[in-house]
């Protein structure tokens, strides 16, 4: 951890669970340090499956930073991940949404608003989806991901690679999605994955949130000269003409959510804390 | 992009995927991967298939690669010049 341990310790952080629609949801809220003015809250909507145990160094740093600005941030395992109750296969996309909405409705209840929504890679989808049922009017995305179809199939790789790696017979994506289609429950990368979350992640899209909205659009790249990606730039402009604010950065760092061993980029907790203390 | 430069991004990818680090200086065409470098597990060969589309900006379809394709650095480059090519 970056911050000092005087720092760590003024930082309030309180774990509790949240009795969801499954049932219980834990939940972590990162609160400001005592005599810092209250800017708002933010609600983190995880990456999906391995991603988000590879981001939890990172995440848990950038809710230290945004608390330490005055934000209260909410951080919540969803249903059958992580330390709420469940298992991933019993993980639905709705009660997910749900769970996810009333814990920022309990952030307004504790005094943090308005609510900024912030969603990393697959959570970007979810976190435009709650930002549009509250009538939120800011956005933090960090790497979002555009179609949930193609990020199930990307995810079904995990599978094919591991068989593979086997020698075995390899399954496709095809595959997978024709075992799928018949009612099974399918085994990627140790989770256990439900025909009705597929399918409803199937159909989610990063759509644009209602004009006159401001999204902080971020990006990691390997090296200073580039910019966010061309799809991304595709969508940013159709936002935009949509009167969407959309204020796109690519920093430099490492895919932590993606990498071996855990990592950290710096760059974009700070390039995050300037831009939701209006530095930016 | 010629042979030698297809080589040197292919080995940039795997040290930033992997981060090897310097150990990815010393890997040759016939380095030997899967089953040698203990980080690539099967979720690592995605990342790399993933950072492979990304940087040279072409798509990898399921069947198209199979565990003799990571068997060395070099059937991993000639994997990707093929793809290059068509």
């Amino acid at each position: 951890m970056t911050s000092s341990a005087s720092e760590a310790h003024e930082l309030e952080l309180r774990p509790f669970f949240h009795a969801g629609v499954a049932g219980r949801v834990f939940s972590l809220l990162v609160a400001p340090p005592r005599g810092v003015p209250r800017r708002g809250g933010v609600l983190f909507v995880p990456p999906f499956a391995e991603e988000m145990n590879k981001s939890r160094r990172q995440v848990m740093l950038q809710a230290r930073a945004l608390a330490t600005l005055g934000y209260g941030v909410l951080l919540v395992d969803l249903y059958g991940t992580g330390d709420s109750e469940g298992e991933f296969a019993a993980g639905r996309l709705d009660a997910w949404r749900n769970d996810l909405v009333a814990g920022c409705r309990w952030l307004g209840r504790e005094g943090f608003e308005p609510v900024v929504a912030w969603g990393l890679r697959w959570g970007a989808l979810l976190a435009t989806d709650v930002l549009r049922t509250l009538g939120l009017r800011r956005l933090l995305l960090w790497q979002p991901v555009a179609d949930g179809r193609q990020y199930m199939d990307q995810f079904f790789r995990l599978r094919t690679a591991a068989s593979m790696m086997r020698g075995g017979a390899r399954e496709t994506a095809q595959d997978l999605r024709r075992q799928l289609e018949a009612g099974a429950t399918i085994e990627v990368a140790g989770y256990e994955l439900h025909p009705e979350l597929v399918r409803a992640n199937d159909n989610l899209r990063l759509d644009a949130p209602p004009g006159g909205c401001v999204v902080d659009w971020l990006e990691v790249v390997r090296d200073a000269d580039t910019q966010v990606s061309v799809g991304s730039q595709r969508m940013i402009a159709s936002w935009r003409q949509t009167g969407v604010d959309v204020r796109p950065a690519a920093v430099v760092g490492q895919q932590f959510w993606a990498t071996v061993e855990t990592t950290v980029a710096p760059a974009l907790i700070e390039h995050t804390s300037q831009s939701l203390s209006g530095h930016a | 992009m010629d042979r030698a430069a297809t080589l040197d991004e292919v080995r940039r990818v795997l040290r930033d995927t992997l981060q090897l680090g310097r150990r990815a200086d010393a890997l040759t065409t016939k380095s030997q991967l899967l089953g040698t470098i203990p980080e690539l597990d099967s979720m690592a060969v995605v990342s790399v298939i993933t950072a492979i589309e990304e940087r040279f900006g072409f798509t990898v379809a399921d069947d198209e690669i199979s565990a003799e394709t990571f068997a060395t650095l070099g059937s991993l480059t000639d994997f990707v010049d093929d793809k290059l090519r068509v």
